[in-house]
């Protein structure tokens, strides 16, 4: 309903286009996830890149610089911007630290021409990898876990 | 209701409605969602256009950075660069911080799960200039600030950060014990 209610918010004030909206403090719980595999299908589909299936490559796409996002249980992706105090949204090691996790994060969303920003002031709860999905889907990609007999 | 209200947004939204494929000379990926555009804008720090909280020269790399359309006002998140390496584009953009350029690459648009104005950068250059600057500088870059990761192999199999996650988290992260018997099963 959060989603709707901001949704109609944005369609009604034209705000796509505009300059930056307010924040709102919000909290969220979800799974830190790379974006660009996300959002591009470049891998697949939405499930099989996220979770223990993916993780090296959230591992590697973290640490190359590409956007980490925040997925939400609902579906909806928080860019984000700064974790807790470290802005370094282009492959820092808090984020780094925290890829495939399953976090609940209290912070400010700023939205903005049909993306969600957040700044997560505060990781309340780390739930380490819960979206143990390897086994349904093997690594993603297929190459992500070197053959160890080669 | 989540995907109505996506598409409802995305046909509400002006900016959408514009073509940005003219003049266009970037790759296809074969992306679903992938659109050619080229565009006039001026290159952002995300955090500092949201926020008001700004680093000098937009952090040189380490923030992510937008592309703030001349044409419509429109805010661009470049996600990656041209290189098919697990890269993004904030290096490729921080020389060009606060200045206009003009961006060849991809827009990716997928209602579905909320992708707009989501970018592939391709190649950049400053406005008025005749030369365009490749976005594949990434792996350079990373094998001047790694050099003890000299090695055979792509960088993402050298990176010491990566390789010592991995090592105290094992491949999918659920421990490199527990996760022998699936890596076992896996190779048979």
């Amino acid at each position: 309903m959060r989603i709707i209610a901001m949704s109609l918010c944005l369609l009604v004030s034209g705000a796509f286009g505009a300059q930056a909206s307010e924040g709102e403090r919000i909290q969220i719980k979800g799974e830190i996830i790379d974006t660009w595999c996300y959002y591009s299908g470049v891998m697949g589909g939405p499930e099989a890149v996220t979770g223990s299936a993916h993780h090296t490559c959230a591992l590697w796409c973290s640490a190359g610089g590409i956007p980490v996002g925040l997925l939400a249980e609902d579906g909806t992706v928080y860019m984000v911007l700064k974790i807790e105090g470290d802005a370094n949204s282009a492959g820092g090691d808090t984020q780094l630290n925290l890829a495939s996790h399953e976090i609940t994060a209290d912070g400010m969303l700023y939205q903005r021409d049909g993306l969600n920003y957040l700044v997560v002031e505060k990781v309340v709860t780390d739930h380490g990898i819960t979206n143990l999905n390897h086994e349904d889907y093997g690594p993603i990609p297929g190459f992500a876990i070197p053959d160890p007999t080669q | 209701m989540k995907r109505l209200i996506m598409i409802l947004a995305m046909l509400a939204s002006p900016a959408m409605a514009q073509d940005f494929s003219e003049g266009s000379e970037a790759k296809t990926w074969n992306l679903y969602g992938e659109s050619p555009a080229r565009f006039e804008a001026k290159v952002v720090d995300i955090l500092c256009e949201m926020t008001g909280d700004c680093a000098a020269d937009c952090g040189g790399g380490t923030r992510q950075l937008g592309l703030l359309r001349k044409a419509d006002a429109v805010l661009v998140f470049p996600n990656k660069n041209a290189q098919a390496a697990f890269t993004g584009a904030a290096l490729e953009l921080a020389p060009f911080c606060g200045k206009e350029v003009e961006v060849d690459g991809l827009l990716i648009t997928d209602a579905d799960l909320g992708a707009m104005n989501v970018y592939l950068v391709q190649k950049i250059r400053t406005l008025g200039d005749a030369e365009w600057t490749a976005a594949n500088r990434w792996t350079k870059e990373w094998a001047k600030a790694n050099p003890e990761a000299k090695g055979k192999g792509p960088w993402f199999r050298r990176d010491p950060r990566i390789k010592a996650q991995i090592a105290a988290h094992g491949y999918t992260g659920t421990g490199a014990e527990a996760e022998k018997p699936f890596i076992q099963d896996w190779f048979e």
